[in-house]
């Protein structure tokens, strides 16, 4: 029986750049209303800058969404010799480093941290990790996001 | 004493719970009046050489012993005294092991290998055995496991009786409020991973549900 867990491993070590994206007031707005933040900093420009902020200010969460606009490659999974393509997302955490403020232009790189396989009472399933780090126009990390997806056969 | 054999912690890529939100946890089940003597972590196709639980464990009084959960090719594995010459022996992440393979290397390496969740439907060992498979080095299954659905713990009650398995008892825990919630008492009084296997060798223990540890159950 092939077992193997066979995909491009070649990724391993490369970081994947995108960007810069433009971070605006009215998705700052858009996002803290999705989660229904009342902290003003995220959700008022004047009362961010009467805090001391250059702008309104993204809470820390924000990168969740903006790591969407990351296109990662394909690894081309295959298990026990046949393809994995179909799947899910399996997650994220996200290490908030320093404010976004609207204004900024992000920056991501990314990176395969991890693919490793796991059985469950479905079957067996695979992992794939990505972690991605967000720098500012200054080059200061802000943010770093790490994301699971699921594959199965 | 009161050992909770299968626990996950932050450790493990399914559970947000870290070792001392257990420990606080179980200084709860201890108000309520449950004995919980100590925890076994038995994090996912890994075995954690590099964490030290024993600043946590002292102060909590809580044994924290550590131990591996794998996956193999019939179903998760709890294994226990996990060596350095075992895992350099076994590849705890290839998921397609033989189980019969890890059962002779654990052994072979002082360690001791417990078919995990033997009842669990898709992915239990008794899958295997009612599809024919066999596996004569089996001595010891998870009689109990805290994360069964219904029907799975008694279809492991019943493979132990019908094939005269002894069992333990753990939680699954991959939340602070598991921990605990199934049991192995121990005849023995346990306090590193060594002397687990050895009690496990003894054969002097059983499986119980959170409810029936109680310091009352201790005196009697």
């Amino acid at each position: 029986m092939a077992t193997e867990l066979d995909y491009d491993r070649s990724l391993y070590g490369i970081e994947h750049e995108a960007g810069p994206f433009e971070v605006t007031e009215s998705q700052i707005q858009a996002f803290s209303r999705g989660i229904a933040e009342t902290n003003p900093i995220y959700t008022d420009a004047a009362a961010a800058k009467f805090q001391g902020f250059q702008d309104i200010v993204a809470p820390p969460t924000f990168c969740t969404i903006m790591v969407h606009r990351v296109s990662l490659p394909d690894i081309g999974l295959k298990f026990g010799g046949k393809p994995m393509t179909g799947g899910m997302h399996a997650g994220q955490r996200v290490q908030a480093r320093a404010p976004i403020t609207a204004g900024d232009h992000l920056t991501a790189s990314s990176h395969l941290k991890d693919v490793y396989p796991k059985t469950g009472r479905t079957g067996t399933m695979v992992f794939i990790v990505w972690e991605t780090t967000f720098r500012n126009q200054d080059g200061t990390v802000v943010a770093d996001v790490q994301e699971s997806f699921i594959r199965r056969g | 004493m009161y050992l909770d054999m299968h626990s996950h912690s932050v450790s493990s890529d399914d559970s947000r719970a870290t070792v001392e939100q257990y420990l606080k946890w179980i200084q709860v089940l201890r108000k309520r009046g449950h004995v919980v003597d100590g925890i076994v972590l038995t994090e996912h196709r890994k075995f954690d050489y590099d964490k030290d639980y024993s600043a946590l464990a002292n102060q909590y009084d809580v044994v924290v012993l550590k131990g591996s959960e794998l996956d193999t090719r019939y179903g998760h594995v709890l294994v226990y005294g996990v060596t350095e010459p075992l895992t350099k022996d076994i590849d705890f992440g290839n998921v397609a092991m033989d189980t019969r393979e890890l059962l002779k290397a654990a052994r072979q390496h002082g360690a001791y290998a417990v078919p995990a969740h033997p009842g669990r439907f898709g992915i239990g060992l008794t899958e295997y055995i009612q599809q024919g498979e066999t596996f004569d080095d089996v001595r010891i299954v998870e009689r109990l496991n805290g994360g069964s659905r219904k029907g799975e713990n008694e279809r492991a009650w019943e493979l132990c009786d019908d094939k005269g398995y002894l069992g333990v008892g753990g939680s699954d825990a991959h939340l602070t409020s598991h921990i605990g919630t199934c049991l192995t008492r121990f005849e023995a009084t346990i306090s590193n991973e060594s002397e687990l296997v050895e009690a496990l060798l003894s054969e002097q223990f059983q499986p119980v549900w959170l409810e029936d540890a109680t310091t009352n159950s201790t005196s009697e």
